[in-house]
């Protein structure tokens, strides 16, 4: 019978789970039977006897199922902390960007420093697919300089009116080359990794900025106890550790063109800035329309709260009146 | 290039802030040089601990985690004034 059922199935399931005295007492009250039952109950108790009640033996082993269910869980809780830290990967700290605060625009010079260090150091393996040559322009060169840096590249385009292929200089409008044909391409030439496109990866990872200015400056030598196998390099903020990339921020790797001193971390800070400006680029922008909307939006709520208690005031300066009487 | 080896800032500042993450519980001091004060001296307690392991599971990754966690703490105060 349905009712009995569900009232000496929950009973069960409530008992095991709960395993104490006191709601041992509270079960042994009678039950209202709860017609709609969670999902939860509904998929373990959806084995069922051939007439659709149970017997003390299919409650007993459910009771069973149970219990095991609940204490394999607990102890694979246990040991999942010991393995978290080199899982999750240490934790980045933050540091204080110069376009962090409110009103504040990018380091164009930082801009364009690092786009040197993308082009010298990471260009022969990372993409950034969805920038194109114009993007550069009035941010951090301008369109004669991007021109022939533009020129300097061959792409392939057409069919031209033989119907063919053809190559030829880039132009503004081209979006940065791809260092590789395809993904398989770019994982047989890396040992199987994928260098991922750059485009967006300040905004891809968690705390995205901090992360990868960690990643790119933080290389060291391995914890005592932790073996890397060949092919990978430590690195205590990548997720697991062992990383395909090898160190590629090496102290004067780059001349750059104003002078600055290229150490590793300002190569690290200036590629970051570079790569926070490709994934927002509209990031000033976007700033100064959230000053100047909040501002005037601010101003439309003193209004509007002002007209508000203008239009009420009639009703809530009303008196009620109890007029009794004997 | 430079003549003069342009000398890291970061690797310079973690250097620096390498004994804030030493000081032994005897200097009792407030916030983050409190809170981690014998860092560093777990982190050699734990690597002596496992020398003599041959079994290969056991790692002093948490140790080194908290060590590189104080310093980047400290360096990251400071970094970015160097940098241009």
């Amino acid at each position: 019978m349905e009712r009995d059922y569900w009232v000496t199935n929950r009973k069960v399931f409530l008992r095991e789970m709960a395993g104490g005295g006191a709601i041992h007492q509270l079960l042994r009250r009678k039950l209202q039977p709860q017609p709609q039952a969670s999902a939860l109950l509904s998929s373990v108790f959806s084995k069922r006897g051939h007439d659709g009640s149970s017997s003390a033996y299919t409650n007993y082993f459910r009771s069973f199922a149970l219990v095991g269910a609940g204490v394999s869980g607990f102890l694979s809780f246990g040991t999942v902390a010991s393995a978290d830290e080199a899982e999750h990967g240490l934790e980045c700290p933050n540091y204080p960007w110069p376009h962090k605060g409110i009103l504040s625009s990018y380091d164009h010079a930082s801009i364009r420093r690092g786009h040197q260090v993308y082009q010298q150091v990471c260009a022969s393996c990372h993409s950034m697919s969805l920038i194109s040559y114009r993007d550069l322009v009035g941010v951090a060169y301008t369109e004669e300089e991007v021109k022939a840096m533009a020129a300097e590249i061959e792409v392939e385009d057409g069919p031209n009116d033989e119907g063919e292929m053809f190559t030829r200089p880039g132009k503004l409008s081209d979006r940065f080359p791809q260092p590789y044909a395809n993904e398989s391409a770019a994982r047989f030439a890396n040992g199987g990794a994928y260098p991922p496109d750059l485009s967006l990866i300040t905004k891809a990872r968690h705390n995205g900025q901090n992360y990868v200015f960690a990643l790119l400056t933080g290389y060291r030598d391995p914890p005592a106890g932790v073996a890397i196998r060949d092919g990978l390099h430590y690195n205590p903020y990548f997720p697991g550790g062992a990383i395909a990339m090898p160190k590629m921020l090496i102290d004067g790797a780059v001349e750059y063109e104003d002078g600055t001193p290229a150490t590793e971390a300002q190569m690290g800070k200036d590629v970051v800035t570079f790569l926070s400006w490709a994934a927002e680029p509209e990031m000033e922008e976007r700033k100064l329309m959230g000053f100047k909307w909040i501002f005037v939006l601010s101003l439309a709520l003193l209004q509007a709260a002002y007209y508000r208690r203008l239009r009420w005031s009639v009703l809530k300066s009303r008196k009620l009146v109890l007029d009794v009487v004997n | 290039m430079a003549d003069e080896e342009p000398v890291d800032p970061k690797k310079y500042l973690e250097e620096l802030c390498k004994p804030k993450c030493v000081k032994p519980l005897l200097e009792y001091k407030t916030s983050q040089e409190n809170e981690v004060a014998f860092v560093f001296l777990w982190v050699q307690a734990c690597v002596k601990r496992i020398e003599g392991d041959e079994s290969g599971h056991k790692h002093c990754t948490g140790q080194y985690f908290d060590y590189w966690h104080c310093i980047d703490k400290c360096v990251a105060t400071k970094l970015f004034e160097k940098l241009k």
